[in-house]
């Protein structure tokens, strides 16, 4: 693809979803919808803007789901991997194992050769990340049951798609030679089925120790245009890594989301990529509509719409059984289903890997493409369908209020600045079990907190975007503890415009801005001073839910710890004034003030009144 | 039911098991309003008027507390420092006036250990005395002092009846 003619197809796509969108969404349908439409109506088989090419639209499609991926990456933390095991693992592979083997059985008692329906079941056993995670967010249900349903068993789809990668050219038993894949062919023979293992560990391997600490030199230099380029440049690096190794550029972007899910710098990176999402977003549905081959469906119409409905119809039950079986309630069952009924993106990539592999003709291809492509177009109507006259029978006490639903009962805080005043209200917080988002825009802290076992990310909350990457949306406390009033001043309006639910503690300089504050209409104004920082910390204590008098016990016992260390480290030559305590004193005083003053344990209390002398 | 205030003061309520239990039996009717001291004043900083000013719109005082060191809790023993006034007994209209009062309070010791032969050779209404006296003297009838002893060991059931005497026990003096 030329240039000029990647400019001319994203100026045509935009185009599409600009005047379809807005059309479809005054209908009261959902945006993909309008996506997609605009995809057929551009298509070759429209006005037949985007070129004659097929290739050249599916080049744009797989970089949309690249970049999609890495996002979808970017969201997935291990910690919230460990939290759902069970249900990744139960239902993922409930729902994988259950429709991949009816649809074997399915097609070949239908006749197909036995290579190619597993192959297509495998590939129809995916649903769609894109459009499910992308619904779920129009609806607000994210952090559901129905949400974390549905979360867990594209999960699992999507870490099932590297055994099934690897498992493809073993089925194909063919050793493909590809010009691309060189660096496979280096390799001694009975290593290369192995290289999406290794593949995998050199990117972990490249993330710890060479992403990261370049990501760090790049965000010293203070400009914000240097790390969304060096976060695409990484994107794209990784994804034309894979591709040299043979493997799939989409898992690689994948991998290299959740290989920065962990370090400091994932909501800025999120917050950098957010713009593009939704773009992105609109790509990859157009895309979707327009690589629908029409010629191919009217050619053998009944073959594609029966495979269709036949594919819809078993994911559908199986989904529905094993939401049973996890015993989820009626409605939220019927949306699970029908929401992830579809056939996914990671089919598109499996499909046309398989068809490298020969595995499957061109004409087959193209065939499955198109059932991939009308599943994912039905969804949205099927969803519509659920709402308007399923739900109002399975769903008894209409309208259930949501937080009873959700699964996350812990309230999420976030802090923004973590120097000294906000770092005392944090230690604080961390003593009692208490964890938070902490945003703080020097990097240099930040390295030196996280290596404390602080989670503190990387990012400037004064810019738009990074709040909400931040989870700004489902979060409960907002505490403002910069040292610049302006600044804390202007995030606060920012917070309180977009997310209004959020309860926000500041921290006033002085009087002048507490004024300015209360105007605001914040009741949680806190005055600078050790003292206050405390003070903050056993409101928000009180807030999340602590007992009012053990929260006023802590504060107390934490400032003569606090105290006691402040004079121990004053008296000592350290070799290094680090950036407000030493590392072993933090863990020290932590280790006191987990024990509640009410504490009998004369050792306990022995400790700290030694360093209070 | 009378206009109900109950009480309610336990420094270390977040390590009690029993108290959790027995204070459902103040769950129900909006003729009672609960109040927890160590909640509404963890800085031991009692508002006193505000207090005097709230109590006259109850008939009826409830009084539940640990029992620590054979007296009060400390913040309940300041609250009545504050509140009451020893010039109320001369008084005709003062705050107090024409209520009664039950007072509950959880044991962590067996019940012979209060006896007069027992352990400590004292009875719970002895160690209530300057509590119920208190309350005699500016007016308040006592009615009842509930006595909860073994109360660290009270399996489910025990919870359930001690819970339910509560409630009877509210409703006994209309």
């Amino acid at each position: 693809m030329s240039d000029n003619s990647l400019a001319h197809t994203a100026l045509i796509f935009l185009g599409a979803a600009i005047i379809m969108v807005p059309l479809v969404r005054k209908l009261g349908l959902s945006s993909v919808i309008g996506f997609i439409l605009g995809g057929i109506i551009i298509g070759p088989f429209g006005l037949k803007l985007t070129g004659n090419d097929s290739a050249d639209i599916m080049e744009a499609t797989e970089f949309g789901v690249i970049m999609l991926l890495f996002l979808v990456g970017l969201e997935i933390e291990p910690r919230k991997f460990w939290v759902i095991r069970k249900k990744i693992i139960g239902m993922g592979l409930g729902q994988m194992a259950f429709t991949i083997s009816i649809l074997f059985a399915i097609f070949y008692f239908a006749g197909w050769r036995t290579d190619k329906a597993l192959v297509a079941a495998l590939c129809f056993g995916m649903s769609s990340t894109a459009i499910v995670l992308q619904t779920l967010k129009e609806k607000n249900i994210f952090r559901t049951d129905v949400g974390e349903a549905s979360f867990s068993i594209l999960l699992f789809q999507d870490i099932a798609v590297i055994p099934i990668l690897a498992f493809l050219p073993i089925l194909a038993k063919t050793s493909e030679s590809n010009e691309s894949q060189i660096l496979l062919q280096l390799l001694p023979e009975w290593l290369q089925p192995f290289s999406i293992i290794l593949g995998i560990a050199a990117l972990i391997l490249l993330g710890r120790y060479i992403f990261v600490p370049f990501l760090r030199y790049v965000s010293r230099s203070g400009m914000n245009e240097l790390l969304t380029a060096s976060s695409l440049f990484l994107v794209i690096g990784v994804s034309e890594l894979m591709n040299a190794v043979g493997l799939s550029a989409a898992l690689g972007a994948f991998i290299a989301g959740v290989m920065l899910a962990t370090s400091e710098f994932r909501h800025e990176l999120e917050s950098q990529i957010d713009p593009f999402k939704g773009l992105l977003l609109a790509v990859f549905f157009v895309s979707v509509g327009a690589t629908i081959n029409f010629f191919v469906i009217m050619e053998d119409p009944m073959f594609i719409f029966t495979t269709t409905v036949v594919v819809l119809i078993v994911k559908f039950a199986v989904l529905m059984g094993v939401g049973k079986f996890f015993k989820l309630k009626l409605h939220q069952n019927f949306l699970v289903a029908f929401g992830l009924s579809q056939v996914g993106e990671f089919a598109f990539v499996l499909i046309n890997y398989s068809t490298n592999l020969y595995l499957l003709d061109p004409k087959l291809n193209a065939q499955l493409m198109a059932i991939t492509a009308i599943s994912m177009c039905v969804t949205p109507i099927l969803l519509i369908i659920n709402e308007k006259f399923i739900e109002p029978h399975t769903q008894k006490t209409k309208k259930e209020p949501d937080e009873l639903e959700t699964s996350e009962k812990l309230q999420k805080i976030i802090i923004v600045g973590f120097g000294h005043f906000g770092s005392t209200v944090g230690r604080l917080l961390r003593v009692n079990g208490i964890s938070a988002t902490v945003l703080d825009s020097d990097s240099d802290r930040v390295n030196l907190l996280r290596s404390k076992g602080f989670k503190v990310y990387f990012g400037d909350a004064s810019k738009a975007g990074i709040l909400r990457s931040a989870g700004a949306e489902n979060a409960d406390l907002l505490i403002l503890c910069l040292d610049n009033p302006e600044k804390n001043k202007f995030i606060l309006e920012y917070a309180r415009e977009h997310f209004p639910q959020l309860k926000i503690f500041v921290r006033a300089k002085n009087r002048l801005d507490a004024y300015d504050f209360i105007n605001n209409g914040v009741d949680n104004i806190y005055r600078e001073t050790l003292g206050t920082a405390v003070n903050m910390a056993v409101d928000i204590l009180k807030a999340t839910g602590m007992r009012a008098y053990a929260a006023r016990r802590l504060g107390q016992r934490f400032m003569v710890i606090d105290k006691a260390m402040t004079r121990k480290l004053a008296k000592e030559q350290l070799k290094d004034t680090v950036t407000f305590t030493m590392s072993e004193y933090l863990d020290r005083e932590a280790e006191l003030l987990a024990e509640d003053s009410h504490s009998f344990d004369e050792t306990q209390w022995n400790e700290y009144e030694e360093y209070q002398n | 039911m009378k206009k109900t205030l109950a009480i309610f003061a336990h420094p270390y309520f977040e390590y009690s098991t029993t108290n959790v239990e027995l204070i459902k039996a103040y769950e129900s009717s909006e003729q009672l309003i609960f109040k927890d001291l160590y909640e509404e004043y963890p800085d031991f900083h009692i508002s006193t008027f505000r207090e005097r000013k709230r109590i006259r719109e109850y008939e009826r005082l409830v009084f539940h507390f640990p029992l620590i060191w054979f007296g009060l809790p400390p913040l309940l023993r300041l609250w009545i420092d504050e509140v009451f006034d020893m010039s109320w007994k001369a008084e005709s209209n003062h705050p107090l006036m024409n209520k009664d009062a039950i007072i509950i309070v959880t044991i962590g010791a067996k019940k012979e250990n209060y006896q007069k032969e027992g352990l400590y050779k004292t009875t719970i209404e002895e160690l209530m005395k300057p509590l119920s006296l208190s309350l005699s003297v500016t007016g308040i009838e006592v009615k009842e002092i509930i006595a909860i002893y073994d109360s660290d060991d009270l399996d489910e059931n025990q919870l359930k009846e001690t819970t339910e005497r509560i409630k009877k026990t509210l409703k006994k003096y209309e």
